[in-house]
């Protein structure tokens, strides 16, 4: 039977979100698939020690790419917003790196940096031209129609969650560059 | 050869040595991953996203060229500009070697 989880995690989030779908695993519950981000889909399964990769690709990726992956062992399975998701059962590895999807620091953190330049970059852009000048204005009261008040309250929230997201993704982000830094 | 190469390349991360290294021969990423395992008896591993990642990335730069596609698979090969900077590197791995003996190298 499927059972569809919601769950939030961030672009700053991914190793987190592997582990936890490799405990849902572990707990008879497989990944199935994504309809939008946040809401995971599953299907009961055999309980299982299966490990969860999560690759970041700015663009879509040419067949060689799916190919590779494949030839590595990977079961590709779900993608969401350029995230693609993979797993590989655990007694399938001869060592650790076989439970990697990148062997060295240098590989990672061109991941890293290539979330921050086409995601984490927009997320700014649209704070800093649209949600802050208009929180701005409706907290001046310069505005006061009749839907004014539905879109203070909309702006507002959308002023508290990308200050939120801009603060929590810049800042993982960064200590997560600083660890594969060398 | 122009400065960005040598400073993106020269010195060059393990993987991107032993990828050059093998692409002096048409391979295919998963094929180099198995060659390096076995030349290296097993001490170095190159996953999946690194190999996939690097052979992009010095496609781009002029390092390697593609060469043909065989069932969904692409075979590169190293181009005149990846031959200089693999000798490069082979040049300073042999200073490394000589000086970790302690000996010196003549000039």
């Amino acid at each position: 039977m499927n059972k569809t989880v919601i769950k939030f995690f961030t672009i700053a989030d991914y190793e987190e979100e592997e582990l936890w779908l490799r405990q849902m695993h572990q707990n008879g519950y497989k990944l199935v698939k994504m309809y939008i981000p946040c809401f995971y889909v599953f299907e009961e399964c055999e309980k299982e020690d299966v490990i969860y990769r999560l690759d970041y690709r700015s663009y879509e990726p040419d067949d060689d790419y799916w190919q590779m992956l494949k030839d590595f062992g990977w079961e590709h399975f779900a993608h969401c917003l350029n995230w693609h998701y993979y797993r590989k059962k655990a007694d399938q590895l001869e060592n650790a790196e076989d439970g990697e999807l990148f062997s060295d620091n240098a590989s990672r953190v061109e991941m890293i940096s290539s979330v921050i330049r086409t995601r984490m970059m927009p997320i700014i852009v649209i704070f800093l031209c649209c949600v802050a000048p208009n929180f701005g204005r409706y907290l001046s009261g310069e505005a006061f129609g009749p839907w004014d008040r539905f879109f203070m309250l909309f702006y507002s929230i959308m002023f508290v969650i990308y200050v939120y997201l801009i603060c929590h993704c810049g800042l993982k982000l960064r200590k997560l560059k600083d660890k594969y830094s060398n | 050869m122009d400065d960005k190469i040598k400073r993106i390349y020269v010195p060059m991360t393990e993987s991107g040595f032993y990828i050059l290294y093998c692409l002096q021969e048409p391979q295919h990423g998963y094929g180099i991953s198995q060659q390096v395992r076995k030349m290296s008896g097993g001490q170095v591993v190159i996953s999946a996203g690194t190999m996939y990642g690097t052979l992009s990335k010095m496609e781009k730069d002029g390092l390697i060229r593609f060469c043909y596609e065989e069932e969904k698979r692409k075979l590169y090969q190293i181009s005149e500009l990846g031959k200089q900077v693999l000798d490069l590197e082979i040049a300073r791995i042999e200073r490394l070697y000589l000086n970790s003996k302690g000996e010196n190298v003549n000039e």
